[in-house]
């Protein structure tokens, strides 16, 4: 489904990635950590071509993203992505957030769309909340809706930046159970997150990066049970602290 | 002791609403046209394509280096000329209004990008990347997330602008164009009532702009208000 292939990434002569090289197959969970700094935002904005990389490939279902004769934006209306701060559009009430691209972009007629977010808000449990606005909700709603949202456009597979590191303690978890949820419903996903817990429960491969560079990509019960690397051990071991 | 006499003011208000008509048309019009122009212009400034953003540069940092007034000369000197080689215009047709609000827009337009510019960046640079995830163009983008965030944050500095503006209307007197300031400044000419003429037309322009800032700061806290929340 995914495939990346020795991408590297500078900003000046700053190294933000060298030589990542992974692969999601379908219906795979991934996730990866990694210290502050280590590039995994970076990453995972290349796979939908948020960020260009200056060498290697990535493929996602068959598209190169970084060939410049893609329709990027044909491919990311179709692969969801998941952002730290949510990310709504605050002047549209929720339901219109959860239309306006299945509007604008997959030109689906008023009510098509209106259906389909309804159900999906259902699905994350804010049916109540259609008429709000995104400021009139809390964080883990929020983040619940922009789920919501990605989900409406019919995503081959989902792509998640720290999803739930801005929510206070309370929160996390309505959130990763919705994405629990859409992990054992066979969606592809690939996950920046902190969440251990989370990753013990659905993840298939856990891949630790530590200065752009891909450290460890290994099962989820090889990774926990003895991680290859030090900065990996040391990672693990303060993570398990919290 | 200086003896005032307003009596010229009652039969003079006819022809002062005409020039205050002429100063509105002029303010209204340098409004529009500043804040599409001045659209344009930010969005050239902020574009990748370096020749875009540097004409918009150009285009902006030349205008807010000449003072109005200069600009408005040249206007009324120029454009009277193009516009009579143009459209074959009669030599006695007035173009002076038009010229004047040429002017003003184009002059307008500068600050207006600069506002308008400021507004698009305070919009989160997450809320573009949330909108190309989701498979819009960057046209899209713009359009339906970031101007309408942008201008509800601007409204108020855009209306402050445009109570400056209005003010600035005043200095078309370097044309002889009969604004309310103009109009005012002719009839105490006329009746050797200049000060009061001009007290007068100073106390509606401070009674009118006063009143416009209070409605914007009035817009601004129910804005603030709103994104408390
Ligand atoms: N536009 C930019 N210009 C220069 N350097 C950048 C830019 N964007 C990111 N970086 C640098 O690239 C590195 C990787 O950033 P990235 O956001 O991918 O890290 P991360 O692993 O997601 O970290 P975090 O856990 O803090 O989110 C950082 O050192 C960052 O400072
Ligand atoms: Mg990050």
């Amino acid at each position: 489904m995914i495939s990346i292939d020795t991408v590297s990434k500078h900003y000046g002569s700053f190294q933000v990635l060298t030589d990542c090289t992974t692969q999601v197959k379908k219906g795979e969970v991934i996730v990866v950590c990694g210290p502050s700094g280590s590039g995994k935002s970076t990453l995972i904005k290349c796979v939908n071509g948020l960020e260009p990389f200056q060498s290697g490939t990535i493929t996602v279902n068959g598209v190169s993203v970084g060939d410049p004769k893609t329709n990027l934006s044909k491919l990311r209306s179709h692969v969801g992505m998941v952002f730290q701060h949510f990310e709504l559009f605050p002047h549209m009430s929720i339901t219109d957030n959860l239309t306006i691209a299945q509007e604008k972009v997959l030109g689906r007629n008023k009510d098509e769309a209106r259906d389909k977010g309804l159900k999906l808000l259902d699905r994350v449990g804010l049916k109540a909340h259609a008429a709000k606005f995104p400021g009139q909700l809390s964080g883990g709603q929020q983040q619940r809706v922009a789920i919501a949202r990605a989900l409406a456009m019919d995503p081959i597979c989902m792509l998640f930046d720290e999803p739930t590191s801005a929510l206070d303690p309370e929160m996390i978890n309505e959130v990763l159970d919705v994405m629990v949820e859409l992990a054992q419903e066979g969606m592809t996903m690939m996950c920046v997150t902190h969440e251990m817990g989370f990753a013990r429960k659905v993840a298939n491969r856990v891949i630790f990066m530590d200065k752009g560079q891909i450290v460890e990509d290994d099962s989820k019960d090889a990774f926990f049970g003895a991680p290859r690397s030090e900065r990996a051990r040391q990672f693990l071991a303060k993570i398990l602290q919290h | 002791m200086y003896e005032f006499d307003w009596s010229s003011i009652p039969g003079a208000l006819p022809f002062l609403w005409e020039g205050m008509k002429v100063s509105l048309e002029i303010t209204l019009s340098a409004v529009i046209f500043g804040i599409v122009w001045g659209t344009a212009l930010a969005m050239m400034r902020l574009s990748p394509v370096k020749p875009l953003s540097w004409f918009a540069a150009g285009y902006v940092n030349l205008f807010r280096a000449i003072p109005l007034v200069m600009v408005l000369l040249w206007f009324f000197l120029i454009v009277p000329q193009v516009l009579r080689g143009a459209f074959n215009l009669d030599p006695n047709t007035d173009v002076r209004l038009t010229s004047a609000m040429i002017g003003f827009a184009l002059f307008e337009s500068a600050y207006y990008s600069e506002i308008i510019r400021a507004g698009i960046q305070s919009v989160p640079k997450g809320q573009v990347s949330a909108a190309s995830a989701l498979g819009m163009s960057y046209a899209q983008a713009m359009r339906l997330v970031v101007l309408p965030q942008a201008f509800r944050n601007m409204v108020p500095l855009l209306l402050t602008q445009a109570i400056v503006l209005f003010q600035d209307t005043s200095l078309v007197y370097v044309s002889a164009l009969a604004d309310f300031f103009g109009a005012a400044y002719k009839v105490g000419d006329r009746d050797g009532r200049l000060v009061e003429l001009l007290l007068f037309a100073g106390l509606v322009y401070f009674l009118i702009c006063f009143a416009a800032s209070q409605l914007v700061r009035r817009y601004q806290k129910k804005l603030n208000a709103h994104v408390a929340h």
